[in-house]
């Protein structure tokens, strides 16, 4: 007999769960996403060389290497399970709610392996200065929130509906861009010895209104 | 085998898809135990009436309620207390039949979900194909399977789209067993235009939806 658990933490916990033995046998994103940023990196690394006094620059490269990483893969949650014809399995288990849920967290874990790979490779080939790692490591954290959290409820929206890949470019824009550039500016102010206090709040803040509005929209996205 | 009292009724459904109208004025109200037969032509709204009740699509008009212990579910919540097959229910193809069984148990929230699974693998007699790859099973195993998803949690409603559809003559008999099995306890629904189905049922449901003889 089902209990009240379908749209617990146990639910959002198995999704996770799948989510990651999912990706960890096909390999779907996390391939190509690596693939992007070590030939995007090394590209760049070649063609303009070491880049360290170069602080805006740098900022720049790493958030447009970490925006299209993310933008490469993390709509995939949601797009494999419409193009699988597994969706309707997973709306049978579980509340839209606890399925968005669990793909917002295996995205923010995504993204946090993405960057463990990316960042030391961006700092090593760009020959970056050494940061300031409690605002550095803080942008990273609060902007991959941000980037996550807007990235897989725009997955969730256009997961079904024709024209997914370009839509998902399309509408992630806008709502991304702010996340960028706070996290761009940060990310040069900890380089330069400036205050990243401004930006940090703005992610933050950002990160919570998107939260806030997922939460809200998730339980309508899928009701026909 | 004993389940929460279960009901289902329709009042003035109707459902469009576009332009098209599928559902018109549809009014029943069934509670178990029992089986209902839902029959139809192809394109009359069967399908699209059981993904009503599971609360997979919302009707255009109208309202559908499942009660249980004489309390409605919302739509989100109905997957807690229905158990579905159909045949555009699909697997993880990366994951095994138990797998994916074992996963639908833990998201649903079971208790012991290995042995759910087991259980219901065991009811539809594909035990021994729990630790084949989904990818790897014939048309009429994973008929099987999902006959073993929709009897995974015991739900009291069951709602069997063509449940018979790639089964052999065991994998009928086995479907015979089952739903009889439950006729006393359960509320199952079976969307159905095979005579065998039809008569699993004690009563029905005809749809005179324009099927493909009127797209208007």
């Amino acid at each position: 007999m089902p209990t009240e658990a379908s749209s617990s933490p146990a639910a959002v916990w198995a999704i996770l769960r799948k989510e990651c033995r999912s990706e960890w046998r096909t390999r779907y994103g996390l391939n190509a996403a690596l693939l992007f940023a070590v030939t995007s990196l090394t590209s760049v690394s070649f063609a303009v060389g070491r880049l360290g006094d170069r602080p805006d620059v740098l900022a720049a490269l790493l958030w447009v290497v970490l925006l299209f990483a993310a933008l490469a893969s993390l709509s995939h949650t949601f797009v494999r399970e419409v193009e699988g014809r597994t969706m309707t399995l997973l709306r049978l288990v579980a509340s839209p709610t606890a399925i968005a849920t669990g793909k917002l967290l295996f995205n923010l874990l995504f993204l946090a392996v993405i960057e463990l790979v990316t960042v030391p490779l961006f700092l090593i080939l760009m020959g970056a200065p050494t940061p300031s790692w409690g605002p550095f490591l803080g942008v990273l954290v609060l902007g991959s929130l941000a980037l996550g959290t807007g990235a897989t409820l725009v997955g969730a929206i256009i997961a079904q509906t024709r024209g997914r890949a370009a839509l998902f470019a399309g509408v992630s824009f806008p709502i991304l861009l702010p996340v960028v550039a706070a996290a761009v500016s940060a990310t040069r102010a900890q380089w330069s010895g400036g205050s990243v206090a401004v930006e940090l709040r703005l992610l933050a803040a950002y990160g919570v209104a998107l939260l806030a509005a997922s939460l809200m929209l998730y339980d309508h996205l899928w009701e026909d | 085998m004993s389940a929460a009292a279960a009901a289902v009724e329709a009042r003035d459904l109707i459902h469009r898809y576009g332009a098209r109208r599928v559902l018109e004025h549809l009014a029943f109200e069934f509670a178990a135990p029992g089986v209902v037969a839902i029959r139809g032509s192809n394109g009359a709204g069967k399908s699209t009436l059981l993904k009503i009740v599971a609360g997979l699509l919302r009707p255009s008009a109208g309202a559908l309620s499942v009660q249980i212990d004489g309390r409605d579910t919302p739509p989100l919540a109905r997957h807690r207390w229905i158990g579905y097959a159909a045949p555009d229910l699909s697997f993880y193809p990366e994951f095994s039949a138990g797998e994916n069984l074992v996963f639908a148990a833990e998201t649903r929230g079971l208790d012991a979900p290995p042995r759910a699974a087991q259980r219901a693998l065991e009811q539809v007699g594909l035990a021994s194909r729990s630790n084949d790859r989904v990818a790897a099973l014939s048309s009429g195993m994973l008929q099987r399977l999902r006959l073993a998803f929709a009897l995974l949690a015991d739900p009291p409603v069951l709602l069997l789209d063509e449940p018979g559809s790639h089964l052999d003559e065991a994998g009928r008999a086995m479907l015979t067993d089952l739903v009889g099995k439950r006729r006393t306890t359960h509320l199952v629904m079976i969307a159905t235009n095979d005579e065998r189905e039809g008569a699993l049922a004690d009563r029905s449901v005809e749809l005179a939806g324009r099927g493909l003889g009127d797209p208007a």
